[in-house]
């Protein structure tokens, strides 16, 4: 497990990260809450977005391994690339987990009302591995991480508003509606929901395993060895 | 690069018609539900594009497709990704089964059964050219095989050709050794006996019969040396020679000669490239170029001899270095040297070759 904790030593190393990683989520907490829409407070509605970010911030620095040749360094040391890409991200995940848990249950400290907390974790959870699996595809297609970082701001944005994260999806046209279904946010936004008014817990199971399935696809695609 | 071309295009068809079935879902009235197939779908897709599986993972396609039949119809039109994968591997049969299932389906089957038609024909046009490329390939390698050969050959062809004039030298010398010991050495040894004879001698007739037998031996001694040397001396041209006499006989062009160094240390094999060297040089000036003047210029070193010839020709026609220079370069480098070419102002080629030490 050194790469492990290489891997978690050097995402706190870096002081931008590390008020990037902490702050964020800590501020997530204390946002009030909306009028009507969204159900659940704004910081709650909006930290699907700030996962998003940390996911690319996180997957950026296998980017930037490669471009620095330190996948090429591995490729002969006897570390497979299985191990490597594993090691990373299950470091990077567990620094997900944590802010996932940071933010449902100190929100439970200060007092905002979540109807199903863990409920609320699990979601949070199976997004942030989506978000991880998607940065993970979206930098396999590229060499710079500045390029493949200011695309994925843009591609954020329209996903996001699109996936009915910003605004409620109901004001959209039909067309739309079922165009957001693609996107992983919409099951988030989904899923949201239902930790306000859910009833039935198939429907919980399933937002959640298309989650799960957008990160099986991605991590597919993205777990390609590149050596430049 | 190129030879993942076919591939390219057979992962592309699989992306897109994900993107078809997406398209589908979008304008059909499914349920979020069935969009499960859609992802399921995407991730067999994925591990085709990242991993070469077996044929039998067909069924997975399948299977999810089935399980998905009475909840949409988008499933009838996944069915296609199986029939293309079958088509791929060459199970034409198996995969026309799969259009039993247009019998199944509730609506729009005839346009079903053109899109199935269509995606069997691009998988049957996918399997044919990936073997296509699998034949083309093996060709190319064995065609490369046999050219390395080649000019493994040709390379040990000259080196064998460069020892063995190195033995002809060598007994050339020996020969030259025994003919002048066979010829000369007697004559002058008798000729130097009976000198050193005549000191000794107190009687001048005697005297004078030895000292004319000195003069004959002397006489005969030198008519042979002159006869060797003769007989030893070649009717070709050879060495720097050769090279004024190739410069001289050339007539369509003003050629400039200059040379410096001792000529002597250049071996006959090492003449012969030059030579050559020079004669391809001399023939593509004056078949591609434009020029009137060559300038070439010899130079012999302690280490090396320089062969440089340069032309005032402006016309870059024949851009690439033809086999004439490709086996005079090998040729040089079979003998630790360098030809290079260049055309930037008019032709330009130098030669280089180190000399042997101690020839």
């Amino acid at each position: 497990m050194t790469i492990f904790r290489f891997a978690l030593k050097r995402v706190f190393g870096n002081t931008t990260n590390l008020i990037f990683l902490t702050i964020f989520p800590i501020a997530c907490i204390f946002l009030p809450k909306g009028e009507g829409w969204p159900f659940l407070p704004y910081g709650y509605q909006y930290f699907g977005i700030l996962i998003l970010f940390i996911g690319i911030r996180l997957a950026t620095i296998i980017l930037e391994d490669r471009g620095k040749g330190v996948v090429k360094r591995l490729a002969v040391a006897p570390v497979s690339h299985f191990q490597y890409l594993s090691q990373n991200l299950l470091a990077y995940s567990v620094i997900l987990i944590l802010q996932c848990a940071i933010v449902v249950y100190g929100g439970i400290l200060f007092g905002q009302e979540l109807y199903q907390p863990s409920r609320l974790f699990l979601l949070f959870v199976s997004f942030c591995f989506a978000s991880l699996a998607i940065a993970l595809a979206w930098i396999s297609f590229y060499r710079r991480k500045d390029t493949s970082f200011l695309l994925y701001m843009s591609l954020i944005f329209l996903i996001v508003v699109l996936g009915g994260l910003i605004i409620p999806i109901e004001i959209f046209p039909d067309l739309l509606k079922r165009i957001a279904v693609i996107f992983p946010t919409y099951w988030l936004a989904e899923g949201l929901n239902w930790i306000v008014f859910g009833e039935n817990i198939l429907d919980f199971l399933l937002i959640n395993s298309v989650l799960w399935l957008y990160t099986i696809v991605c991590i597919i695609i993205g777990s390609t060895r590149k050596i430049y | 690069m190129k030879q993942k071309e076919p591939m390219l295009f057979i992962n592309g068809w699989r992306f897109l018609t994900i993107g078809f079935l997406i398209h589908l879902w979008i304008i059909g009235e499914s349920t979020n539900g069935s969009f499960i197939l859609i992802l399921l779908l995407l991730i067999v897709t994925s591990l085709r594009w990242r991993f070469a599986l077996p044929i039998w993972f067909v069924l997975v396609d399948v299977f999810i497709c089935f399980l998905f039949t009475p909840h949409t119809n988008i499933s009838y039109y996944a069915l296609a990704l199986p029939i293309f994968e079958l088509a791929l591997k060459g199970k034409w049969l198996l995969s026309l089964l799969i259009f039993i299932s247009l019998f199944f389906a509730q609506a729009a089957s005839s346009l079903l059964f053109w899109f199935y038609l269509q995606t069997f024909f691009f998988g049957v046009f996918s399997f044919i050219s990936l073997k296509n490329q699998v034949v083309y390939r093996q060709e190319a390698d064995e065609q490369r095989k046999a050219r390395y050969e080649l000019e493994r050959m040709k390379i040990d062809l000259l080196e064998a050709n460069q020892s063995a004039s190195h033995q002809a030298k060598l007994m050339e010398r020996n020969r030259i050794a025994s003919e002048l010991h066979d010829h000369l050495g007697h004559d002058l040894t008798g000729a130097s006996l009976a000198l050193q004879a005549y000191e000794y001698i107190q009687d001048s007739r005697e005297a004078e019969k030895l000292l004319q037998e000195v003069k004959n031996r002397l006489k005969r001694s030198t008519k042979n040396l002159r006869d060797t040397v003769h007989n030893m001396t070649p009717t070709t041209w050879m060495g720097i020679e050769s090279l004024e006499n190739i410069a001289h006989y050339f007539q369509q062009l003003d050629i400039n000669l200059q040379k410096s160094g001792d000529m002597q240390a250049v071996s006959a094999h090492q003449w012969g490239l030059l030579e050559a060297c020079l004669k391809e040089a001399l023939t593509n000036v004056a078949r591609h170029s434009n020029a009137t003047i060559v300038e070439v210029d010899l130079q012999v070193t302690e280490s090396i001899v320089r062969l440089l010839i340069q032309d005032n020709g402006s016309v870059e026609k024949n851009s690439h270095t033809g086999s004439g220079l490709r086996s005079l370069q090998i040729r040089s480098r079979s003998m630790g040297g360098s030809l290079s070419i260049n055309r930037k102002n008019g032709f330009l080629l130098v030669c280089v070759i180190p000399l042997e030490k101690g020839g």
